[in-house]
């Protein structure tokens, strides 16, 4: 079977089934974005390898639990690793240092060779232009969205983090993510009878 | 409880995460009441979903992908010799077998009746308890649960593990299932890490129940589930 030229959810259906050679493509596609997200996270390389693990153990464990019209796969792995990346520094019950947590640098939209498969090259053009959006945003309301996002702070931690008023995290939170939509409005991954 | 404009302005930090606990809370009551605002929590969790494209790029260590494989694989048996090589070398030593193998018989002959009776009283003492496992609600929940019921099926424990923490008016309760019915298994409240364990309240043997679930109750618990499932066995 050519598994590279398989869809992210045919090799689910098809890890559901035992099949450990469709869980190593999923794992080839995707163990940098993972990996990537998880650091970010929890900082370290040595907890962030672990989460990796966990994450696509979950994936053969409970693949038959994913469901199409929820979201794509690329998403549920992600929501998968950013949960379990969050509870690891939960429990550490230790703050991040507040500068680790930010946004990829933006780099050039990388071009297609003959050899990559298309996944990986559409995975590639998608993280280019999410970066580059972000850094549309003006430095305050990047550095409150990296700490909601990758931090797991909330409003008021935030403002405590950061000594702002609780009013001023919240406006620049909000005006973040309504510039990302109107900005990424192509890009989301939304269920069909959105 | 906050209306449908108060909800709508909280949404893009609903679906972020960023909401303090008491505003997710209402958030999330008028969310499941109101079909629009659940349409539109959708693109905001969708705009949120983007941002894990952004992560400051990394590399796992290349050995990261044989651990996981090691890891979902079944261990794998060595390779038993081959049947030739085991034959030229009996040949060889077939002598020096002889003399062993009538000293080995005479050794096992007695200590075979003592094994015997070792074997025979372990399995006495050790029998197996069973382990159910319990899942979140979705592969993206990190929180989980078993529940350790003793051989003879008297006696049980819930332990749950990555559980959020609840405010004091709830509690979490664990409903033990026989032909669809739920029956109250004991509440729970979890520390600040979404650990607990539970010795379970049964009126029968709890090898007789089909399932196990866990809700999330009012304090004190419920004559029956009225609040959303948190885990659930298979």
């Amino acid at each position: 079977m050519n598994y590279p030229s398989l869809s992210d959810e045919t090799l689910l259906l098809l890890i559901a089934r035992d099949q450990t050679e469709a869980l190593s493509e999923l794992y080839r596609r995707y163990n940098r974005l993972i990996y990537s997200l998880a650091v970010a996270v929890v900082s370290d390389p040595h907890s962030a390898e672990e989460v990796t693990l966990d994450v696509f153990t979950r994936v053969w464990q409970k693949a038959d639990t994913y469901q199409p019209d929820r979201a794509g796969v690329r998403t549920w792995l992600s929501r998968i690793t950013r949960n379990l990346a969050l509870n690891v520094v939960r429990r550490r019950n230790v703050r991040l240092d507040a500068r680790s947590l930010r946004w990829a640098d933006v780099t050039p939209p990388p071009i297609p060779t003959e050899h990559q498969p298309e996944s990986m090259a559409e995975l590639a053009q998608a993280q280019a232009r999410v970066r580059a959006a972000i850094r549309e945003l003006p430095p305050e309301q990047q550095e409150a969205l990296a700490l909601a996002y990758f931090g797991g702070y909330s409003h008021q931690q935030i403002a405590d983090e950061l000594d702002y008023p609780l009013g001023t995290v919240k406006t620049r939170i909000r005006s973040a993510m309504k510039k990302l939509r109107h900005l990424l409005q192509d890009e989301l991954d939304l269920p069909p009878e959105t | 409880m906050l209306n449908h404009l108060e909800t709508s302005e909280n949404l893009p930090e609903y679906a972020l995460g960023s909401l303090n606990d008491d505003l997710a809370v209402a958030v999330s009551e008028h969310v499941a009441g109101c079909a629009a605002c659940r349409s539109e929590l959708l693109l905001w969790q969708a705009v949120a979903d983007q941002l894990a494209l952004a992560a400051p790029p990394g590399d796992p260590p290349p050995a990261l992908e044989q651990r996981l494989m090691r890891q979902i694989a079944p261990p794998i048996r060595a390779a038993a010799p081959k049947r030739s090589d085991w034959l030229a070398w009996l040949r060889r030593t077939s002598p020096l077998w002889a003399a062993a193998a009538m000293l080995l018989l005479a050794v096992l002959g007695v200590n075979n009746l003592n094994l015997r009776q070792q074997v025979l009283e372990h399995q006495q003492h050790t029998a197996p308890m069973a382990a159910i496992p319990m899942y979140g609600a979705s592969a993206e929940d990190p929180a989980s649960g078993v529940v350790v019921v003793s051989a003879d099926g008297e006696y049980g424990t819930l332990v749950v593990q990555h559980l959020p923490e609840l405010p004091d008016h709830q509690v979490y309760q664990l409903w033990l299932i026989e032909n669809g019915q739920r029956t109250n298994g004991g509440t729970f409240k979890v520390d600040e890490h979404g650990y607990t364990a539970l010795e379970i309240e049964s009126p029968q043997d709890l090898v007789l129940y089909d399932a196990f679930g866990v809700t999330v109750e009012p304090a004190g618990g419920s004559p029956g589930p009225t609040g959303p499932k948190v885990l659930g066995s298979p």
